[in-house]
């Protein structure tokens, strides 16, 4: 019998339809879980697949959907008992093919779920294996409603057989997926993993399918699978919508074959009939694999973003290279800052973000990972992973949700043997470097041919030149006055090849003063050369003058709304001086909670005034100004977070100009919520408090172990423990963590807050003190630290 | 479970208008309160938000003792025993108010507290007030008892599980739960609403 993709590659080939609605008819009870009919009523399993072969299916999904080790204790046994009942069915047919069926966990990975990304790929792993060795066709991974998790059993697919992939996901009527990847965005990642099919099933209807299926046909390289359900009841004001039956749902199937789908077949609610009929309608229609696409792109866990005339930012700031803040934020692991800076590029405009964390004091893979992950939560650009280190490159690859845009490879022998492999496995476009063991040329011909060397080693893994992004290299020209002249010269080389270029702008200046002139002139006689991408500084006006004037003088941006939107924002001016009121004070600026003017304020203060004395004359004031009046009633909680947040920023502007070993790091708490707890907004709000009176706060996060606690005191010689729990159940965890710091040293003072404690319960724990809400906190640390 | 019995609701985020009463306790204000920041929340919150509910209604059999038996699954609870009294039917649903309000809220962590409290405090005022909403449409007319969910009084949050899988959340509405019973997206409700049958013929 020919393999299921030499048929693909001949006919079109069909799935069969569902399983719980048929299986219901034959007397499985609701709420049952169908796979458990797979020991007991095998019969009734075989007489399933039957029907659907009859019906002339190809492939018969198995009854394996929700098996795996978390949910069933014998998953193995069930797994290999449908495996059986599928290929008893498939027996001495011709052309009938059997894909081991399986679905997601039920769990949402981390950073928004809890469960661990490598601990999805364990789970689809020991399923793939039992498969594997029972032998069957195909997988098919199917259901998935998220993009990371259809990653992790991509992975697991890959790492433990090697039977064609076929992977469809769960789109809404918003054609996306409930996690936010649209259809370009899933095809950047599943091609780029190598899968064999993807495309689409369960979601609401065939209805649905058709309004994206043109997606599919746009972007996607490989065949398309189409399996929807037969729709779903459903109440729209108040009108009820019902099912659609099998002569209807075949005729939106021609019409989906017609827009692009390879591969049909069924979900919920679809019968033997449905995939009858569907057959008789569309086995004569013309047959043909999709086009190979050229674009180039990479995506995130919600879009892609396409390499091609329109220029792409790729935001330089998550880099330490010349950035003292970030370096300590990375010995510290203070990830705050490192977010804060992923989100204010995505709001000054970066299409990708650059993370790189390589220092030598740190462990850049663990870092890199952090960073990856918590990024991937608060920022939904793409990323790219930037890093020397071929250990960290591959870890970030593998637990990147989306295709990644590497950096980078370049011509030494080494490299193109390190990376290619890892853009092989896990997908990506890649930047290549044109320098290799004998350094960067000259001349930019030396480099076109690096380049070129570079995209045909990378044809011999199997990664074509559309996923190659050239980078020529700018150096600067304070020691190389040709450089300039030579890397614009190679873009046009380089771009001659086919491939897609990028350049780090702002190597280019130096060692130069008034830095911004030069970067962004050499910005724009690089994008008048066809330059694609560039690694710069998204905060920088003089490069965003010349990204939005490049764009509306090029005729890609339709009516200059861009530009214009940008020309009269407040983004392009230096000073935002001019929309504050005169009558404005950095004391009411806090009081009010206006966070801009805060700011403006104590910058103005800054000229005149020791950046102590604003702090003691005009922050600590407005606080307590503002405390006093949330103690007596007078203001509400959100207005005094609003003034919280107003002075944090007045105080981080201040902080900028103390020289950092000055800073006060003699007032300090540890906070967290204890452990059991993950209601962990008082705490929070307790810390932006300390933070804007000045307090250093070593915060340790929600469901905290005893045992962290008490390591970062020891770690900070930190005398001042902060706990907070909103549930009963946690109060003996926050009794624990007491005694043990108690234990640890007993000048250590903690004091404890949240709903459910009161005096009593905090004397009771042996607290030494209860802080009914977040001022009372800080009055507390205060007296602390004015006794000591 | 994959069966067809289910009926989905959704509605836009104009549709549905924000209970100020549970608002304003959730924001620790004066009912009616607002200034320039909860405003601006509030309109942020509104375009990232995705409404969606999946309701199914089934029989109950009430013959034992604090046991209510769905078919599904079967209760061991005093207080939704008590609270379903009367009643042979109910609505059980799962609602949600997307996960893009998980990745705002942990994006305002990030940049201000004050955002990120005043975003929480009305998407669970907004994510109520879409339960009311959605509760009205199944009731249509009937009687029917106060919603009870999994956590109030005795009745267990394992019960969580059983009840998402027959609703086929995670495919329909994205829900997914935790070993530890939380509900992802965080602004998730699953409820049970007995159907009182004096008036139910």
């Amino acid at each position: 019998m020919k393999s299921i993709l030499e048929l693909m590659s001949e006919k079109r080939i069909y799935f069969d339809g569902g399983t719980g609605t048929v299986l219901q008819e034959m007397g499985l009870p609701a709420g049952q879980s169908p796979e458990l009919w797979n020991i007991t009523n095998p019969d009734k399993i075989i007489a399933l697949h039957n029907r659907y072969f009859d019906a002339g299916a190809n492939i018969i999904k198995t009854n394996t959907f929700g098996l795996n080790r978390d949910k069933f204790e014998n998953y193995d046994e069930l797994i290999r008992a449908g495996i059986k009942c599928a290929k008893a069915a498939a027996e001495g047919r011709s052309e009938a093919y059997v894909a081991y069926d399986m679905g997601p966990t039920g769990q949402l990975l981390e950073p928004l779920g809890q469960m661990k990304f490598e601990e999805a790929i364990s789970v689809f792993s020991d399923n793939i294996k039992v498969a594997a060795e029972c032998g069957v066709d195909l997988i098919l991974i199917e259901t998935m409603n998220d993009s990371y998790e259809t990653k992790a059993a991509v992975i697991a697919a890959k790492e433990n057989c090697d039977l064609p992939i076929f992977v469809t996901n769960v789109y809404d009527e918003s054609g996306k997926l409930m996690t936010g990847a649209n259809p370009a965005a899933m095809i950047a990642m599943l091609e780029g993993l190598g899968v064999n099919a993807l495309g689409m099933n369960c979601s609401l209807g065939p209805d649905v399918m058709l309004g994206i299926i043109g997606e599919f046909e746009k972007y996607s390289s490989i065949p398309v699978i189409v399996n929807p359900n037969a729709g779903l009841p459903e109440v729209r004001n108040g009108e009820t919508v019902y099912n659609i039956g099998a002569d209807e749902f075949s005729d939106y199937m021609v019409k989906i074959a017609r827009g692009g789908g390879i591969i049909l077949g069924g979900c919920c609610g679809t019968t033997p009939e449905f995939i009858r009929k569907t057959i008789e309608k569309t086995k004569s229609l013309p047959y043909r694999l999709p086009d190979k696409k050229e674009y180039t792109c990479v995506s995130s866990y919600t879009h892609a973003v396409f390499v091609d005339s329109d220029p792409i930012l790729i935001g330089e700031r998550i880099n330490p290279t010349g950035k003292p803040k970030l370096k300590d934020a990375l010995r510290s692991g203070n990830l705050n800052y490192i977010l804060n800076e992923g989100i204010q590029q995505t709001d000054a405009g970066a299409d990708i973000l650059d993370v790189n964390v390589g220092l030598p004091e740190i462990d850049e893979t663990e870092m890199m990972l952090r960073c990856v992950s918590s990024l991937q939560a608060v920022t939904d650009l793409p990323l790219q992973i930037d890093s020397t280190n071929f250990d960290t490159l591959e870890a970030a690859m593998r637990i990147y949700n989306g295709k990644p845009l590497v950096n980078s490879v370049n011509g030494t022998e080494e490299s193109m043997r390190r990376v290619f492999p890892l853009v092989q496995k896990y997908g990506g476009s890649v930047i290549a470097l044109t320098i290799d063991e004998r350094g960067i040329p000259d001349i930019a011909q030396g480099r076109a041919d690096i380049a070129k060397r570079i995209i045909q080693r990378a044809g011999e893994y199997g990664i074509s030149k559309k996923d190659i992004i050239v980078d020529p290299l700018a150096l600067t020209i304070s020691s190389n006055p040709e450089s300039a002249v030579v890397t614009l010269d190679s873009i046009k080389l380089i771009r001659a090849l086919g491939v897609k270029t990028s350049l780090g702008i702002s190597n280019i200046s130096f060692g130069l003063p008034q830095r911004d002139i030069i970067t962004s002139t050499f910005y724009s006689n690089a994008l008048q050369c066809g330059l694609n991408c560039a690694i710069m500084n998204p905060f920088s006006v003089a490069m965003m003058n010349v990204y939005y004037a490049y764009r509306a003088l090029n005729m890609l941006d339709s009516g200059c709304v861009d530009y214009i939107k940008y020309a009269s924002s407040d983004k392009k001016s230096t000073s935002k001086q001019t929309e504050v009121k005169s009558e404005e004070t950095l004391h009411s600026s806090i009081v009010r909670g206006l966070k801009d003017s805060a700011v403006i304020q104590t910058e103005r203060l800054l000229e005149n005034s020791e950046p102590l004395d604003i702090i003691n004359n005009h922050i600590i004031p407005a606080l307590n100004e503002i405390g006093m009046a949330f103690e007596q009633k007078k203001a509400y909680l959100p207005q005094l977070l609003m003034s919280a947040d107003a002075a944090t920023a007045a105080f981080d502007s201040v902080k900028k100009k103390i020289p950092s070993e000055q800073s006060d790091k003699s007032k300090a708490i540890v906070l967290a919520t204890v452990k059991g707890d993950i209601h962990d907004i008082g705490k929070n709000i307790v810390k932006v408090l300390m933070e804007s009176y000045g307090f250093t706060v070593y915060d340790l996060g929600r469901d905290v172990p005893p045992e962290m606690i008490r390591d970062c005191a020891i770690e900070h010689n930190c005398k001042l423990v902060g706990l907070s729990a909103l549930m009963t159940t946690t109060v003996p965890s926050m009794a624990e963590t007491i005694k043990l710091l108690n234990e640890t040293d007993r000048n250590i003072k903690i004091m404890v807050g949240g709903a459910v404690l009161n005096q009593e319960y905090a004397d009771m724990i042996g607290a030494d003190f209860y802080g009914a809400d977040a001022m009372d906190s800080v009055r507390y640390a205060e007296s602390f630290y004015g006794n000591n | 479970m994959k069966s067809s019995d289910i009926f989905m609701i959704t509605a836009s985020a104009e549709d549905i208008e924000i209970n100020k009463n549970e608002l304003a306790q959730r924001l620790n204000v004066e009912r009616g309160y607002t200034n320039e920041i909860i405003e601006a929340c509030k309109k942020s919150l509104m375009k990232i938000i995705n409404y969606k509910c999946a309701y199914i209604r089934t029989h109950v059999d009430m013959r034992e003792e604090n046991i209510c038996e769905f078919g599904f699954m079967k209760t061991e609870s005093k207080n939704l025993y008590r609270n379903m009294s009367g009643c042979d039917e109910a609505f059980v649903m799962a609602l949600t108010a997307g996960i893009a309000v998980d990745r705002e809220l942990a994006r305002l962590k990030i940049i201000s507290q004050a955002e990120h409290f005043i975003t929480d405090a009305i998407a669970s005022a907004a994510i109520d007030s879409f339960c009311d909403y959605a509760s009205g449409l199944m009731k249509n007319g009937l009687d029917c008892a106060v919603r009870f969910s999994p956590g109030y009084g005795d009745l267990s949050l394992t019960y969580q599980k059983p009840l998402l899988e027959r609703l086929n959340a995670q495919s329909l509405l994205g829900i997914s739960l935790s070993p530890s019973y939380l509900m992802t997206p965080m602004k998730s409700i699953t409820a049970i609403m007995g159907i009182k049958n004096e008036k139910h013929t």
